[in-house]
C-alpha cells in the first residue's frame, strides 16, 4: 500500500516536470504575445500585463504574415493531395504486383526517407539544381519540394497499410465486375482511410514546419511560407518580441489542434518501420 | 484475341505506370540534386557560374581550413551528446509510459511528443525568448534563487550547452514514441515467463526487454543522429552560430558559404561531406528497418 502511494507521488512529480519543460516555452510565448507593447520586455517579468490585448496579433495579421499563413495552407494542401495520390498508386503497385525492379524501387524509397530528413545536406544541392533549371522563386517551387521531402515516408506508411488489406476483397469486387480503376481510386482508398490520414498528417507536419530549404528557394513576400516569415521577424523587428511571439503562437496552433485530434495516427506514422504490423 | 493480348500487356506495364509519378518526384528532387552537387563540387562555381574545373581543390581548400574542422567537431559533439541523452531519457520515459495505463499514458505520450511536431523555428525562437540574458524568464528565476544571471546564449561554453538542451528537448519525444511502440510489441508471454523465473526489475529490462528493443532503438538513434547532424534551423535561430564561432555547426558553415558568399563550389564540397555521413546513416537505416516486399 505504501509502495503504491509513493509510486503515485513520483508519477505526479514526473508529470509536472514534463509538463513544465515541454509546455512552458509555448505558454510563456502566449502570455508574452498578449501583453501591451511597453510591458513585453518589462523586468522583473510578470505573468500578465496590465491588460490583455490582441494588438500584436492584429499588427502581425495586417502585415505580410497573413499572406505567409495562406501560402502555407495552400502549399500544405497541395503537398498532401499530390503526395497521397502518388503514394496510393505506387503502394498499390508494390503490394499487389510482382514485377522486375520492384525491389530496386522499394530500396530507393527507403533510401529517400532518411535522405529527406537530412535536409541541411540537401539545401545546397536542391538550390543549385532548382536555380539551374530556373525553378526557384515560383509559385510551384515549395509545394513540389514539400511533396518530394515527405513522399518517401508517405509511401512507406501506405505500403504498410495496404499490406494489411486482404486481396480477397478485391477479388470479390472484380468478380462483381468492378474495374481496375474503381479498385485503385475508390475501393482501396476507402479501405485504407486510417492509413491515408496518417500519411496525410505526416506530410502536413513536414510541409508546415519546413524552414531550411524554403528560406533559400523563394525570395519574395508573396511566396514566403509561414516559417520563413517568422524567421524574418528577427530582422524586421529586432528586439520586438510581442509580434514575434504572436506569430509563433499562430504558427503552432494549427499543429497542436491537428495533433491532439489525430495524435493516434501520428504515433502510428512515426513508428512505421520500427515495429511490424 | 487481340483484346486479351492488350489486357495482358496492360497488366505487365501497369505497375510501372503506377510507380512512375512517385519515382519521378523522388529521382528529380532527391537523387539528381545530389549528383549535380557532386559535379559542382569539382568546379569553381562562384555565383552559380561554372568558371573552371578544379578537381579536388574545393575539398582540399575546405578541409584544410581550421574553421571547417572546428565546426565539424562542434557538429559531432553536439549530435553525439544530444543522442546519448535523448536515448537515455527516452528509454526511461518509454518504460514509464508502458507501465502507466489508459488515458494518463496517452496524455503523457502526446505531451512528450509536442516538441517533435512543432517547427524548429518556433521552438528555437521560444527558447531564445526564455533564455535571453537580460530579460529572459529563466535568468529571472536564476536570480531569484540568489545566483548571478547566466549567459545562456552569450557565454561561449554555456551557449553550446543551451544548444544541446534545445536540440535534445526536440528529439526525446521521437525516441520515446519508437520505444513505446517497441515495448508494446513484445509478447506478454515473455514478461510472464521471466516473472515465473523470478527476475528482478533490472534483469527484466536488461535481459528480456532490451534485446527486443534493438530495432526501434537503432532506428530512433539513426534518425536522431541524422536530424541533429543536419540541424541548421535551431542553431541558426537560437544562437546564429555565435558567440564567436562557438556554435557554428557544419550546416551553418555550408549555408553561409553558399548564401552569404555565393561560393557554391566550396559549399557543394561541404554538403557532399555531410552527405557522406548521411549516407552511412542511411545505409544503417535501411539495414535496421523491418520490411517485407
Amino acid at each position: 500500500m505504501k509502495y503504491k502511494i509513493t509510486a503515485k507521488v513520483f508519477s505526479f512529480i514526473g508529470f509536472v516536470c514534463i509538463a513544465v519543460v515541454n509546455l512552458v516555452p509555448f505558454v510563456w510565448g502566449l502570455l508574452t504575445s498578449l501583453k501591451p507593447t511597453r510591458e513585453v520586455a518589462k523586468y522583473p517579468p510578470t505573468l500578465f500585463g496590465s491588460e490583455i490585448t490582441p494588438e500584436h496579433y492584429i499588427s502581425v495579421l495586417r502585415g505580410s504574415f497573413s499572406t505567409a499563413l495562406i501560402n502555407s495552407v495552400i502549399y500544405s494542401i497541395f503537398a498532401i493531395i499530390l503526395g497521397i495520390l502518388c503514394a496510393i498508386l505506387i503502394a498499390y503497385a508494390l503490394t499487389r504486383y510482382k514485377f522486375r525492379g520492384k525491389k530496386f524501387i522499394f530500396m530507393m524509397i527507403l533510401f529517400g526517407i532518411p535522405l529527406s530528413m537530412g535536409s541541411a545536406a540537401m539545401v545546397v544541392p536542391n538550390y543549385m539544381m532548382f536555380s539551374a533549371l530556373n525553378m526557384t522563386n515560383k509559385f510551384y517551387t515549395l509545394p513540389l519540394i514539400y511533396t518530394a521531402y515527405n513522399l518517401p515516408m508517405a509511401i512507406w506508411i501506405m505500403v504498410g497499410g495496404m499490406q494489411s488489406i486482404p486481396y480477397s476483397i478485391e477479388e470479390a469486387a472484380m468478380i462483381d465486375g468492378a474495374s481496375r480503376r474503381y479498385i485503385i481510386f475508390r475501393l482501396i482508398p476507402h479501405l485504407s482511410l486510417p492509413t491515408i490520414s496518417c500519411a496525410a498528417l505526416m506530410i502536413f507536419i513536414g510541409a508546415w514546419n519546413e524552414y531550411q530549404v524554403s528560406s533559400v528557394m523563394v525570395a519574395s513576400n508573396s511566396l514566403y511560407p509561414i516559417q520563413v516569415s517568422i524567421y524574418n521577424y528577427i530582422g524586421y523587428f529586432g528586439q520586438e518580441w510581442g509580434p514575434l511571439t504572436a506569430a509563433t503562437t499562430l504558427a503552432v496552433v494549427p499543429i497542436l489542434i491537428v495533433f491532439t485530434w489525430l495524435g493516434k495516427y501520428l504515433v502510428s506514422g512515426l513508428t512505421a518501420g520500427s515495429v511490424k504490423g | 484475341m487481340d483484346e486479351l493480348k492488350r489486357k495482358k500487356y496492360l497488366h505487365k506495364i501497369l505497375p510501372y505506370l503506377l510507380s512512375f509519378p512517385s519515382m519521378v518526384i523522388i529521382v528529380l528532387f532527391l537523387i539528381i540534386p545530389l549528383v549535380y552537387c557532386l559535379y559542382c563540387s569539382f568546379w569553381r562555381c562562384d555565383y552559380m557560374d561554372f568558371s573552371k574545373f578544379v578537381g579536388l581543390k574545393n575539398y582540399i581548400d575546405v578541409f584544410s581550413k581550421e574553421a571547417t574542422i572546428t565546426s565539424l567537431l562542434v557538429s559531432l559533439k553536439i549530435s553525439i551528446v544530444s543522442l546519448v541523452i535523448a536515448i537515455i531519457i527516452g528509454t526511461l520515459l518509454a518504460l514509464w509510459i508502458n507501465s502507466a495505463n489508459g488515458r494518463f499514458a496517452y496524455i503523457l505520450e502526446i505531451m512528450i511528443l509536442i516538441p517533435w511536431v512543432t517547427s524548429q523555428v518556433v521552438a528555437a525562437m521560444l527558447w531564445k525568448w526564455l533564455l535571453k540574458d537580460e530579460t529572459g524568464l529563466i535568468n529571472y528565476i536564476v536570480q531569484q534563487l540568489g545566483h548571478e544571471p547566466i549567459g545562456f546564449l552569450s557565454d561561449k561554453n554555456i551557449a553550446v550547452v543551451s544548444l544541446i538542451i534545445v536540440i535534445t528537448w526536440r528529439v526525446i519525444g521521437y525516441v520515446m514514441v519508437q520505444l513505446v511502440a517497441g515495448l508494446k510489441a513484445i509478447p506478454k508471454e515473455y514478461d510472464e515467463a521471466a516473472m515465473i523465473d523470478g527476475v528482478n526489475k533490472w534483469q527484466m529490462f536488461w535481459f528480456v526487454r532490451l534485446p527486443q528493443l534493438k530495432t526501434p532503438m537503432a532506428i530512433s538513434a539513426i534518425i536522431v543522429a541524422l536530424s541533429n547532424l543536419n540541424n541548421l534551423t535551431v542553431p541558426l535561430t537560437l544562437t546564429g552560430g555565435g558567440p564567436g564561432n562557438a556554435t557554428t555547426v557544419i550546416s551553418i558553415l555550408a549555408y553561409r558559404e553558399s548564401f552569404s558568399y555565393y561560393h557554391f563550389g566550396e559549399a557543394s564540397a561541404m554538403s557532399i561531406a555531410l552527405c557522406i555521413m548521411n549516407f552511412i546513416l542511411t545505409v544503417a537505416y535501411v539495414k535496421a528497418v523491418k520490411y517485407e516486399i
